[in-house]
């Protein structure tokens, strides 16, 4: 690969109307390089039809290379050093892919792709978080979409495992210059620092709800095992589960209540037959399975583990324990609460007072939860 | 020769008189009206000389110049009918001029002759004071709340036949209070028909002991517009003065009126989100006629799917809201509305109607973000109280719920936290200045502790602090009136506060 062939892939990649799909049909067979002169000249026979011509006349490659590398981007071709070897041979690998920060990093090292929906439950964050950095402390790459929700806190968890962990990918549909959501660019740039944010996207592509889906069957692809933490009935988490089962990768779900409706689609896998996910340990073993090795020992505990007793809910009493007690972990509504406990309003006011000030209840707008 | 009858036009909700000067002379004949009338008072040249021919009386075949004094101010309606055409009569001599002495005239006229009811009549009837008012039958029983005589007639030539003394007038028109709550066209149905809810139970009812605006957010058919339509039935009767102002601003708009009769019931107003600003708050022509808010004053306004109303209706209630009065100002001058109201909103609490607790939206984040932003925050800020009002939960937990209160119950006791209301100065404690506060509602020590953390973790803004003060004193009124407000009443303030959070479903701390 020369950097002509980058140059040539990158020059395609931002011609105005390309696809995914229709870069890859221009790639087939023919070095970028190639392909770009050919469709520049109208003579490809994947561009029978010119739409491409005009524009690439009027496009300078280097000029466009330069343009990405400028804004930190390196391109990443098929067969070239730096491209996820899990991607090669993948059925919807994508022809062109760019990356913020060092993907190598991730190369040779097992992949869990920990996904799931936006409008996540405290719970379903915690529990994303205490994956994401359990994984990334036994040494595997933690992948993930950089959504808000679940898969912020996946990502989040990772980087806390701290230094000697090993590095976050993360997957966007947006180009790598346009951070989506906003709300999450402290993140995108630590996961770029320790790790790589990939897209396919050309520089400038901002969200459209097409692109969600398609970045989702990179996550797959990328892989080894996919955990679903929580999901609602249908959704994007959906089309990471439907590619992951077509490259036949393990799903993994997280189960949770059964009146929570983020965990309605979790639970709904878990009876359709995917492995269940408690903790890291659980999917540390269906790693290993699926790479075909051992299952790490498990611990002596293991099973009868238990956590030891809070002194503060011990020291618990009346009220305070009567309002603890109806509140589960998921957001508890305060009517929900009245209801089961048929205290006054103003006396389950003053207990969730204490119980916050305590930090053993979270307090939500008109909800509660256990901390 | 020259006569000079009294009548009065509106003005807003204040009647403003009007001194209706006839003049007939010599000349080619014809009728002309000046002093600013608009089109309506411009036609009633045509209908004044159809009801004198009606009547069988004589039309004076001269020049008939007729001025509405004070001459600078616009003038509109129909009721000035009566007053010209009693001034034609005197003027021309059929009627003495000591027959319409200290009588004053409001009254449409048919072109048979008859008299027809007028929107505003009780208002006009106050402007003219002093004066004994004729008016038209149809109009006698609710111009008879005013605060002067009253005389009614049901026909121009009885009005003649009665001014000149041929016939008696009949005793006049009394006034019928009435406080059946069935006659103020508010819903009536009973708090015990809400099962569940109890947190939206308190909410309403602390809303109605102090009068504090109250906002539910919640899912479509949580119960939202069952619950505030239980609202005005817990609140106590109006206080004459208000009844009347609520009386005065109905006639103006010549809304549909208990048989005779005073209304003490609060008015409950359910505006559609079409509505625009000028129907909200009042104004339009020159007469400055009172909005949504007006007709609400002393009662409850109710907006269903409010992030459905256009923003600037919504900011235009922030004044109002405040104040307790809408002044309106026009190029014709301005005018102020009485408009204190508890006001009730429903929401949902994003686009697909079933986020708020987390985890159960399937709304992008930025279309909640935006939903919630349709709101400024300064309105979010005057509802005391903001609660999430969700389905009942299931079936297992409502089975053996018995029936809540009733509203009789829960309104004796709003009634008794009024009585220590009113034992301040106010008729409820949603009206106390914040200047009043420390000398009303002072706090013990945690209950200090407990807001000046609040202060400091910035959930409160200064209004919101003021707002949980209040709140917190009329939670201690309807607990037992206790002098110094605690620390328990200040926690369920808060609770009820719920703020702008609710909207955006994030977790307060």
């Amino acid at each position: 690969m020369t950097g002509d062939d980058q140059a040539g892939a990158v020059a395609l990649l931002d011609l105005p109307g390309m696809t995914p799909r229709r870069l890859a049909r221009l790639l087939d067979g023919l070095g970028p390089a190639l392909a770009w002169h050919a469709v520049r000249a109208g003579t490809h026979p994947g561009d029978r039809s010119r739409r491409f011509a005009a524009a690439a006349r009027a496009v300078e490659p280097a000029a466009v290379l330069a343009r990405y590398r400028a804004a930190g981007v390196s391109v990443l071709l098929p067969d070239a050093a730096g491209y996820p070897t899990a991607l090669v041979g993948d059925p919807g690998a994508p022809a062109v892919l760019c990356a913020l920060g060092t993907a190598e990093l991730a190369e040779g090292r097992p992949a869990v792709a920990v996904v799931g929906t936006r409008s996540a439950t405290p719970y379903g964050t915690s529990v994303a978080a205490e994956l994401g950095r359990g994984l990334a402390t036994a040494g595997v790459v933690v992948v993930s979409g950089l959504a808000v929700g679940i898969d912020a806190a996946a990502h989040a968890g990772a980087l806390d495992a701290g230094p000697g962990a090993a590095p976050p990918v993360a997957v966007v549909g947006t180009g790598l210059d346009v951070v989506y959501p906003r709300g999450n660019a402290g993140l995108w740039e630590r996961v770029a620092t320790t790790g790589a944010v990939l897209s396919e996207a050309p520089l400038g592509t901002v969200a459209r709800p097409r692109v969600f889906p398609a970045r989702n069957r990179i996550i797959a692809g990328l892989a080894d095992v996919v955990v679903v933490v929580e999901c609602h009935g249908r959704g994007g988490s959906f089309h990471t589960v439907e590619a992951a089962a077509r490259r036949a990768v393990p799903v993994g779900a997280v189960p949770g209540s059964v009146r929570s409706p983020a965990s309605r689609g979790t639970n709904g896998m878990l009876v359709d037959g995917c492995t269940p996910i408690r903790d890291v340990d659980d999917v540390l073993v269906a790693l290993a399975l699926a790479r075909g090795g051992r299952p790490p020992a498990p611990g002596p505990d293991r099973g009868a583990r238990r956590p030891p007793a809070d002194p503060r809910l011990v020291a618990l009493d009346g009220h305070d324990r009567a309002v603890w007690e109806a509140v589960d972990d998921t957001p508890t509504t305060v009517e929900t609460v009245l209801l089961r406990t048929d205290l006054s309003v103003a006396t389950v006011s003053v207990a969730v007072g204490r119980l916050v000030a305590d930090g053993l209840l979270l307090e939500g707008a008109g909800w509660w939860s256990r901390a | 020769m020259i006569a000079s009858i009294p009548s009065a036009v509106l003005h807003g909700v204040d009647g403003r008189p009007v001194c209706v000067e006839v003049h007939v002379a010599n000349g080619l004949p014809g009728f002309t009206v000046v002093g600013l009338p608009d089109a309506a008072v411009r036609e009633s040249r045509d209908r004044v000389r159809a009801a004198f021919a009606s009547s069988g009386l004589p039309w004076p075949r001269r020049r008939i110049t007729v001025n509405l004094a004070p001459s600078g101010m616009r003038k509109g309606g129909a009721g000035l009918d009566l007053a010209i055409a009693v001034g034609v009569l005197v003027a021309s001599g059929v009627l003495d001029p000591t027959a319409v002495a200290g009588r004053a005239f409001v009254g449409e006229l048919g072109l048979d002759g008859s008299l027809r009811s007028v929107p505003g009549v009780l208002v006009l009837a106050d402007a003219l004071a002093g004066h004994e008012v004729v008016v038209a039958d149809a109009d006698g029983p609710e111009a008879a709340l005013a605060a002067t005589a009253i005389r009614s007639a049901p026909a121009l030539a009885d009005v003649v036949a009665r001014c000149t003394g041929r016939r008696p007038w009949p005793e006049g028109p009394v006034p019928a209070h009435t406080s059946a709550r069935e006659a103020s066209g508010a819903p009536t149905g009973d708090l015990s028909d809400v099962r569940g809810q109890r947190l939206a139970r308190r909410a309403l009812e602390v809303a109605a002991a102090g009068g504090h605006h109250l906002l539910l957010v919640g899912p479509p058919g949580a119960g939202k517009t069952l619950l505030a339509t239980r609202l005005p039935g817990l609140l106590p009767d109006l206080d004459p003065a208000t009844a009347r102002q609520v009386a005065r601003i109905r006639s103006v708009l010549g809304d549909a009126r208990p048989p005779g009769g005073l209304d003490v019931r609060p008015p409950f107003r359910a505006p559609h989100h079409g509505l625009s600003a000028v129907a909200m708050v009042g104004g339009g022509n020159a007469a400055h006629r009172p909005g949504e808010i007006g007709l609400a004053h002393g009662g409850v306004l109710f907006l269903d799917e409010l992030g459905e109303f256009a923003t600037p209706v919504l900011d235009a209630l922030r004044q109002p809201l405040e104040d307790g009065v809408v002044r309106i100002s026009r190029s014709g001058g301005s005018a102020c509305c009485p408009a204190r109201f508890v006001l009730v909103a429903a929401m949902n609490p994003c686009p697909c109607g079933e986020g708020g607790v987390p985890g159960a939206c399937r709304c992008p984040s930025g279309a909640r973000a935006r939903y919630a932003r349709r709101l400024s925050g300064p309105l979010l800020d005057r509802f005391d109280l903001a609660l999430r009002v969700d389905r009942p939960p299931g079936v297992e937990l409502l089975g053996d719920v018995p029936p809540g209160e009733s509203t009789v119950v829960v309104a004796a006791r709003v009634a008794t936290a009024r009585e220590h209301a009113r034992s301040r100065g106010v008729t409820a404690n949603v009206e106390l200045g914040a200047s009043d506060l420390d000398a009303a509602a002072p706090l013990d020590r945690p209950a200090a502790d407990l807001l000046a953390r609040h202060l400091r973790a910035g959930g409160l803004s200064a209004r919101g602090l003021h707002g949980v003060r209040r709140t917190a004193r009329t939670i201690a009124d309807l607990d037992d009136g206790a002098p110094v407000v605690g620390a328990r009443h200040v926690t369920e303030a808060l609770l009820l506060r719920g703020g702008r959070a609710l909207l955006l479903g994030e977790e307060v701390r």
